[in-house]
């Protein structure tokens, strides 16, 4: 460092604003590498009338300090993009379907819990499809909506938080329950589920993904239900929907042209009002 | 003449720590230690951005932003000096809170960019106590010398400098070419001035 230093007399002039400029660029130029010549010339603009400005913004930086202070956790943010997806009823409703489910397997000894359990797997992801985005669910729609991270991103994004949470909870309740043999797999239900999920957001470029979520929900239910005859027809019927190569391709046929549809129809979730 | 360390206003509970230990104790959240820095710099940040911006509001929200971003971003310190590590974030929020005014009475005229001429910056800085260089600064005409200041001391690019001032980047670019050939002039005027026989530098 130089033996250069700023000395009383020239930190008056420069907080007075009076120094000339080649005085003021050797001082500021030092000042940014010499901390004890930086106090002096703090403390002598700080006597100076601006004193009472900066004074007032200590106040202000100092109080205005605490929402800053917790760094927020990638975690937290991650929760909170995946916004209403991650909470409330959906979850619940998840909870209570599986928790039923085991609860007529091993509680009654109900036989027909894994064909039950097997056939509403599908429909619950679209729930939670139909309660993470859009004004009815989100009370933040109207601004989330506005960034750029609104409109199909976001949507995307809560739905594979959606997925993230029921699939692994679903696929282990299934694997959980008594097998009485026989089809469908424990597995054959995600194909089913994920074509639903992904036609739920094409319908629902068109409708608002609540209309199309609760549509394609009572469409799927109705069809595994619909030959309600007790639990061995369930199973039957719901075998039939999902189980063996042809319906499994079929749903992964349907699956790629939902999601074909939506990539074509991904900006009417930029400009959709009902959405 | 260079003070000792103790010997300085910094307040008697405020210890010895020095402006590197401050900012990592702000980026672990220590509140007290920002007030120290704030206490340390904001004097000297607050007149030098008076200095370059007329409006005392600007002045206070530029302030209030640099120290907001001190206490958000002091992890991202990574040593060096915190003086001019403050004064990087000051310069940045004042060119930002320029801009719109910048951009709302930007002169439509776009003047040509020049050649790129030899830097006279390192002599400028390296020679700038000593009187001679200070009396030709003062012999160039306001408008370089802020164009001079922007780009040699506030180490700003000529994009940030434009913005600041409120004038093209080819402007800028023109008048720093202007401002280093003015300078010379002066100089060797000044040499001349004062060696009257002798060659000039």
């Amino acid at each position: 460092m130089s033996a250069w230093h700023v000395s009383g007399p020239m930190a008056e002039r420069y907080a007075s604003g009076s120094a000339a400029e080649p005085e003021a660029w050797s001082l500021e130029k030092h000042i940014e590498s010499c901390g004890p010549c930086a106090v002096r010339v703090s403390t002598a603009v700080q006597r100076s009338p601006a004193g009472l400005v900066i004074a007032e913004i200590r106040a202000t930086v100092l109080a205005g300090r605490t929402p800053a202070a917790a760094p927020v956790r990638w975690t937290a943010r991650m929760m909170w993009a995946a916004g209403p997806a991650v909470r409330g009823a959906w979850l619940l409703s998840l909870a209570a379907v599986i928790g039923g489910a085991l609860f007529l397997a091993y509680g009654v000894g109900f036989e027909g819990a894994r064909p039950l359990l097997l056939a509403l797997s599908p429909a619950v992801p679209l729930a939670g499809v139909a309660l993470s985005y859009g004004r009815y669910s989100d009370p933040m729609h109207e601004i989330t909506a506005a960034t750029p991270y609104g409109g199909l991103r976001l949507l995307l994004i809560r739905t594979a938080a959606v997925l993230a949470v029921s699939v692994p909870l679903l696929a282990v309740a299934s694997a959980l329950l008594p097998d009485p043999a026989g089809p469908p797999g424990a597995a054959a239900w995600l194909l089913p589920g994920l074509a639903l999920t992904l036609a739920a957001l094409a319908l629902g470029s068109y409708t608002g993904c609540r209309i199309a979520a609760t549509v394609l929900a009572c469409a799927w239910v109705m069809a595994v239900l619909a030959p309600l005859a007790g639990p061995p027809a369930l199973a039957a019927e719901a075998a039939r929907l999902v189980s063996g190569p042809d319906a499994q391709a079929g749903w992964a046929a349907a699956a790629v042209v939902c999601a074909g549809l939506l990539a074509v129809r991904r900006s009417s979730f930029d400009h959709l009002e009902s959405v | 003449m260079r003070p000792a360390r103790g010997d300085l206003p910094t307040g008697e509970d405020r210890g010895e720590r020095d402006d590197a230990a401050l900012l990592r104790a702000v980026a672990r959240g220590d509140a007290d230690a920002l007030a120290v820095l704030y206490d340390r710099h904001a004097g000297w940040l607050h007149a030098r951005l008076t200095r370059r911006c007329a409006d005392p509001e600007t002045v206070r929200e530029v302030l209030q932003d640099t120290f907001v971003t001190v206490w958000r971003s002091a992890r991202s310190h990574r040593g060096g000096e915190a003086g001019g590590w403050l004064w990087v974030i000051a310069a940045r929020r004042l060119v930002d809170a320029q801009r719109a005014r910048a951009r709302a009475d930007r002169p439509l005229r776009e003047e040509p960019a020049p050649d790129p001429a030899p830097s006279a910056e390192e002599r400028v800085l390296a020679g700038l106590e000593y009187g001679e260089v200070g009396a030709a600064l003062d012999r160039i005409s306001p408008e370089l010398r802020e164009v001079l200041r922007a780009t040699v001391i506030d180490g700003l690019t000529t994009r940030e400098a434009a913005r600041l001032l409120g004038i093209p980047e080819g402007t800028v670019k023109t008048r720093a070419l202007r401002a280093r050939r003015e300078l010379r002039a002066a100089l060797a005027q000044l040499a001349s001035d004062t060696h009257p026989l002798g060659g000039m530098a």
